[in-house]
């Protein structure tokens, strides 16, 4: 996503100077656009994610999802029952099982609720995205990043950011 | 539970740690690899010889119309259910020790039940119109499925259940497949990316990837707890003596995450070893897995003692004859290795010293699993030799093309587990990081 844009990125080691930084620069406008990044889901940053996104829209799409497999899931027993009934202990055709069918609505429900949460999870992430910019090559290691667009890396900016702890702070 | 392991690696060891054995496994993973493709073979020539012969081959009969290509159908399904079992309850309970192998339970469970759904294919002889009686597929004569049936309940429920635990385990793995993809170029990288769906880290993608990741193990966990109620319906909702009663689900499900924390503990234990992540599946994590096998084995000895007194007390003469057969008739033999695998062999769990000793921990649960098949096989056959009518009664032995089949089994699910092990880290590096002591600059000055 910012695979276009130029400012400075800078890593950090610690994630206490981490989550220093970041709750030290929100609402800063000369941090306007920053981006966040992490190796792996800690607890303190989801909560500054909660803080600033909100809750995750995931949840509709999985309710979404879920609701249309239950309807699916009755919807399809019903319609094939109705177009060839399977007479049973000779009870007459358009009795429907329907404690029977609470499995296959289950199941649906199940499955395209599974379905539309990992496309939340991918619509919402903004995935798949072939054309990403790796910012950092440790991200996805041991490093935590902040890119801060359209600043210079001599900047005030980037003196902050090294007062928090940065490692190292460079422009692109 | 993960907090009290003192750890000696930081987070900055794990993806070079884990990676790192994937480049150069111990060569006993090519001789495992090599049995695994041979006992494939094997199957796969037994399962032709079935094709082209017909199903006289096998020792299916009159009364016996399930032997042991249903046994092993439900002892994979069973194996299948640790993987998301441990992926999503314990994560669901905050179970921290799960981290660290819940990639290889969730690989185990992927490859189980593919295994398993070979196995209805396999037992109706022929295979290639056997799509239209196990789907709701449109057909010539306009005939539906039955929902009504059980066995169609079974078909949806095992299919949503692969397809969930294949969504949960590759979603676990994307953060991974971006940690590769930045440690390699070229083409490499090109694949990496491209699986990783260009995954970069960022909080936006973090933040709705936990969201959906809790949303994922909440629709699993009913799911896990579903799938093998409904195999033990395939049973219970019949009236044959030994199989209808309403104990089945909690005791199959029971049953079903005993045999797969026994099958993760023989797995994970080669396999951390063959790729050197003995630093990061720590013995801690592995008592854990210990405990949770021995807490299932005792509900699956007191559905057994249950089963029987319910069986006396009924009254119900018929399904009391065979339960007391079970115990000395003619497959007693079989009885008695799943009473003394499954819930004699894991008391030894109580002793912190024996669950310290992994040789003995891994025999007890290759027991458990032998144990778990013995039970199926109980079961299934033991109550079909003899129902209500004496005229009808019979017996039943498996033929070599069913032994060779089975092995075969255990071949295809091996190799894939392998293959899989060989080119994706077997342990969640993004998840065993956040068990890990956090990198913080206070605790790091602190010393």
């Amino acid at each position: 996503m910012s695979r276009y844009k130029k400012g400075i990125i800078a890593s950090f080691e610690y994630l206490d100077d981490f989550c220093s930084v970041i709750k030290s620069i929100k609402g800063k406008p000369e941090f306007l656009g920053h981006e966040i990044y992490s190796p792996t889901s800690y607890h303190e940053l989801m909560e500054i994610a909660e803080d600033s996104m909100g809750p995750s829209p995931v949840r509709w799409f999985t309710l979404i999802g879920a609701l249309t497999g239950v309807t699916a899931g009755f919807g399809m027993c019903l319609l094939l029952d109705y177009d060839w009934p399977i007479v049973v202990g000779g009870k007459t055709a358009g009795i429907y099982s329907l404690p029977a069918y609470f499995i296959f609505g289950f199941e649906v429900m199940v499955l395209l609720g599974a379905i539309a949460t990992i496309l939340g999870m991918l619509v919402m992430g903004r995935l798949p995205n072939p054309r990403s910019w790796v910012l950092h090559p440790r991200i996805t290691d041991d490093r935590f990043v902040i890119f801060v667009p359209d600043v210079a890396d001599d900047g005030e900016e980037a003196q902050l950011l090294k007062e928090f702890g940065a490692e190292e702070v460079y422009g692109v | 539970m993960s907090d009290l392991v003192a750890w000696d690696k930081t987070i900055s060891d794990v993806n070079e740690g884990i990676l790192v054995g994937l480049k150069k496994p111990h060569p006993s993973f090519y001789v495992a690899l090599s049995i695994s493709v041979l006992c494939l073979i094997i199957g796969a020539i037994c399962w032709a010889i079935e094709i082209t012969y017909g199903m006289g081959t096998t020792g299916l009969n009159n009364p016996v119309y399930w032997g042991v290509l249903i046994t092993d159908f439900v002892f994979w399904v069973g194996i299948g259910h640790a993987g998301t079992l441990i992926s999503a309850i314990l994560f669901l309970f905050r179970a921290k020790w799960r981290n660290s192998i819940n990639r290889s339970a969730e690989a185990m469970t992927v490859f189980a039940v593919i295994t398993a759904g070979l196995f209805p294919l396999i037992h109706v002889g022929r295979v290639w119109v056997a799509a239209y009686w196990m789907l709701p597929l449109p057909n010539t004569n306009n005939v539906w499925v039955n929902f009504r049936s059980p066995l169609m309940w079974d078909v949806f429920a095992i299919s949503t259940y692969l397809t969930v635990s294949l969504l949960f385990w590759y979603m676990g793995l994307v953060p991974d497949l971006a940690s590769m993809r930045d440690r390699v170029t070229g083409y490499k990288r090109i694949v990496f990316n491209f699986m990783s769906f260009g995954w970069t880290g960022s909080l936006r993608q973090w933040h709705h990837y936990e969201a959906g990741y809790g949303f994922l193990a909440a629709l699993a966990t009913p799911l896990v707890l579903s799938v093998h109620s409904i195999v033990s319906w395939d049973f219970a909702m019949s009236m044959q003596p030994g199989w209808h009663t309403t104990i089945f689900p909690p005791y199959f499900v029971a049953g079903a995450i005993l045999s797969g924390c026994a099958m993760v503990y023989t797995l994970v234990l080669p396999l951390r070893w063959m790729f050197r992540l003995e630093g990061f599946i720590r013995k801690e994590h592995l008592d854990c897995l210990l405990k949770l096998t021995l807490l299932t084995s005792t509900i699956v000895a007191y559905a057994y003692g249950i089963e029987f007194f319910v069986a006396w007390y009924s009254g119900n003469e018929y399904e009391w004859a065979i339960f007391q057969k079970r115990a000395v008739g003619p497959y007693a033999f079989y009885f008695w290795v799943m009473v003394a695998c499954n819930c004699i062999f894991p008391m030894a769990f109580w002793s912190r010293r024996l669950r310290a000793n992994t040789a003995v921990c891994f025999i007890v649960c290759l027991l458990v699993n032998v144990g778990m098949w013995f039970e199926r096989y109980n079961i299934i056959v033991s109550s079909l030799v003899e129902d209500f009518l004496p005229s009808a009664w019979g017996h039943y032995e498996p033929t070599w093309i069913e032994m060779g089949i089975t092995l075969g089994s255990f071949g295809w699910f091996f190799t894939w587990l392998l293959i899989f092990c060989r080119f994706f880290p077997l342990v969640s590096m993004s998840e065993l990081k956040l068990i890990m002591p956090k990198p913080l600059r206070k605790k790091s000055e602190g010393h």
